[in-house]
């Protein structure tokens, strides 16, 4: 009788996700040490002071935290379409990062509005929807803890992921239009781009995305593991399916 | 389309024969306007009324969120989703005939709800009834569209009715934006622009026809 | 013509397989049951065919087209464990609903037939959230046939009938055979089975590991095939 681990196999991408963890550890150290340099030797800002420093974080997380999303939510529609796992395990990875940028993002903002506007938080687009895409997060990822069946579950995320991505801009428009309430200091954040800013958040940016890539990779590679460790462990008598 | 007043009429019937979801939902909401009644202080006064175009859309998000969250639970008993689930039609048209009626069904609820709060904040509501109608109608198939839609996945899901909220908040903040905008500039000016009703018609849109392309997904097993 | 052609038919649940690259056959009229112990993929398959889910990979066809495919469900009635009935509307209302659903031409008078045929004229208008379970189960088949497929699809349907209701099934089982429908039998009853059907296949752990077809299929072959299919791997 041949052995049910075969099959598995040919499912996992353990190779891929594997061998390119190293690289994008290596790539993501350098940038990093980059960043850190340029953010550290930056000149300060002679309206807002040292606490604009937050921003060289604060905007690239707000970068990776979409990122990580949208490559949820595209994961989400190959899976659909494709009907190949592999994609469920790169979605499942990306909210999971994502959300941790998110919340990074979340709260770096509100200390660095503080240090500057006096005010912890503000309605406006920017900010809301922020927080509304860390309710999508929120959603997702609640949503597949409590869905039973792997099959069901990354359907079911797939469609969610799909539809959160649909949600964002329809939430921007609607703050925009009808909220009424204070502007994200953009204005603030683009007029002072001072000689020698520039870099700091171009690179920071890089950096934010790197992360992302590389705890995504670790992330299914994990996952890879874990799979592979269930399917040697199968008990054919468990009633799961039919 | 055969298939989506099948729906239509099967969910209705059911829900006459039971009430048991309108006779829930209207309890809770008349509960709800008690509850704001008695949490604003001083009662009905120019300043709480400025609130109330704000507290009738809550009263009716969660009327909506209880009907929405039973609306498939009939679905589950002796499995009569894969009935629904098998028919030879574009699933999406099974949604949309169960969207109808849950839409009806609240539609009732908030009929009767309105009236209520319109006694409680002493507000007459008359001379501007027919374009309430409209902006609760146009908000209300926002909610129930998106709605029923996960309503379909939250109650295959362990948390079920309670997962139901979670999915929709995201999607139930542009409705309620848009349509506490317009409905508060009815209360205050008699008259509401042109702006946050097309937004409405906007979002309903964009909800329904996603909604319809995915159904195929969601009635899978 | 063949109704039903599963090639390298593969649905996983995760990392467990339910059915493992399926390769089956099911010519238009003809009569195949699927026998097998719990757990080796029976009800998948037919869920599969009726197109309550998508297979994992491989492919599946109903009369042509994909069995996922609203075309193909129009031909499939499935009648499952459960008994798909809404408790607050009636017997008639049930089989209403269905065969509006369903498009069926003239569901008011398809709905009498039906009631007629399983025998619930009398208890035509009481809700069946009353109903004792043999009703039901006799509801649910006149349901899954409202609107009269082509290919009829039966997961232990004997489950819960006592022994007129059972003859009953089987009368009518044969009526559909006669007619020239397709059917496929889940059972567990292997001497049932070997009566009423054309070919057979023992599921083991998602594949088939017997088969069996002709003109008197035999019910010992049958009972051995399914014993070992039963029987757990040695260690």
């Amino acid at each position: 009788m041949a052995n049910p681990v075969s099959n598995q196999e040919a499912i996992s991408t353990a190779p891929v996700a594997n061998r390119a963890l190293p690289i994008s550890g290596a790539v993501l150290a350098v940038s990093a040490a980059i960043w850190a340099y340029l953010a550290y030797f930056a000149p300060l800002d002679h309206v807002q002071g040292l606490i604009q420093k937050i921003l060289y974080v604060h905007v690239p997380c707000w970068f990776a935290a979409y990122a990580g999303f949208a490559l949820t939510a595209v994961c989400g529609a190959l899976y659909l379409w494709k009907n190949d796992e592999r994609f469920d395990r790169v979605a499942v990875a990306g909210a999971e990062v994502g959300v941790l940028f998110c919340t990074l993002g979340l709260v770096t903002g509100p200390i660095w509005a503080k240090g500057t506007w006096g005010h912890w938080w503000a309605w406006d687009p920017r900010l809301t929807v922020t927080l509304v895409l860390w309710f999508i997060y929120l959603a997702y990822l609640l949503l597949r803890s409590f869905t039973e069946g792997s099959t069901r579950t990354a359907r079911f995320a797939s469609v969610y992921g799909i539809a959160g991505l649909a949600a964002i801009p329809l939430n921007y428009f609607a703050i925009e239009l009808f909220g009424g309430a204070a502007m994200h200091p953009d204005n603030l954040e683009r007029g002072s781009l001072g000689a020698g800013m520039g870099w700091p958040f171009a690179v920071g940016v890089l950096t934010s995305l790197l992360a992302l890539l590389h705890l995504v990779l670790l992330r299914v590679d994990l996952e890879n593991r874990r799979i592979a460790a269930n399917s040697t462990a199968t008990d054919w008598d468990s009633d799961e399916g039919f | 389309m055969n298939a989506l007043l099948a729906v239509l009429w099967k969910d209705l019937l059911t829900e006459w024969r039971s009430r048991d979801r309108a006779v829930a939902m209207l309890l809770f909401s008349m509960l709800m306007v008690v509850i704001f009644h008695f949490s604003l202080p001083g009662g009905a006064t120019t300043e709480t009324r400025a609130y109330a175009p704000g507290l009738l859309w809550v009263a009716y998000v969660f009327a909506a969120l209880l009907g929405l969250g039973r609306s498939f639970a009939i679905e589950l008993e002796n499995d009569a989703i894969e009935g629904l689930a098998r028919a030879p039609v574009d699933r999406g048209w099974v949604l949309l005939g169960k969207t109808i009626a849950n839409l009806l069904i609240l539609g009732f609820v908030q009929a009767v709800t309105a009236c209520i709060f319109a006694l409680v904040f002493e507000m007459d509501l008359t001379p501007v009834a027919l374009e309430l109608i409209g902006v609760v109608a146009l908000g209300s198939l926002g909610l129930c569209s998106v709605g029923t839609f996960f309503a379909a996945v939250a109650v295959r899901t362990r948390l079920r009715e309670v997962m139901l909220p979670l999915l929709a908040l995201p999607f139930y903040t542009p409705v309620l934006v848009a349509a506490s905008r317009a409905t508060t500039a009815l209360f205050e000016t008699g008259s509401v622009s042109f702006e946050p009703i097309q937004f409405l018609i906007v979002i309903d849109a964009s909800y329904l026809i996603a909604s319809f392309i995915l159904s195929d997904f969601v009635l899978d097993e | 013509m063949t109704a039903v052609i599963a090639r390298e038919l593969e649905k996983r649940f995760g990392s467990t397989i339910g059915l493992d690259r399926i390769d089956l056959e099911i010519p238009t009229g003809s009569t195949m049951a699927i026998l097998g112990p719990n757990g080796a993929g029976k009800s998948t398959l037919l869920r599969l065919i009726a197109g309550l889910a998508r297979p994992s990979s491989g492919s599946l066809e109903v009369g042509g087209e994909s069995a996922h495919h609203r075309t193909a469900r129009a031909r499939v009635g499935f009648i499952g464990h459960a008994t798909g009935l809404y408790p607050e509307l009636t017997a008639r209302e049930n089989l209403i609903f269905a065969a509006r659903l369903r498009g069926v031409a003239n569901p008011g008078a398809r709905a009498e037939e039906q009631l007629a045929e399983a025998g619930l004229t009398r208890a035509a208008d009481r809700r069946t959230g009353g109903f004792s379970r043999g009703m039901a189960q006799r509801l649910s088949i006149a349901v899954g046939l409202i609107d009269e497929p082509e290919i009829v699809l039966l997961d232990e349907p004997f489950t819960g009938l006592d022994r007129t209701a059972s003859d009953r099934l089987v009368e009518r089982l044969m009526g559909l055979r006669q007619s020239d429908r397709t059917l496929v039998l889940v059972s567990h009853d292997v001497t049932l089975a070997a009566r009423l059907a054309d070919a057979a296949v023992v599921l083991r752990r998602g594949r088939i590991a017997h088969r069996e077809s002709g003109d008197r299929l035999d019910p010992t072959t049958l009972e051995d095939a399914y014993s070992a299919a039963s029987e757990r791997d040695v260690a």
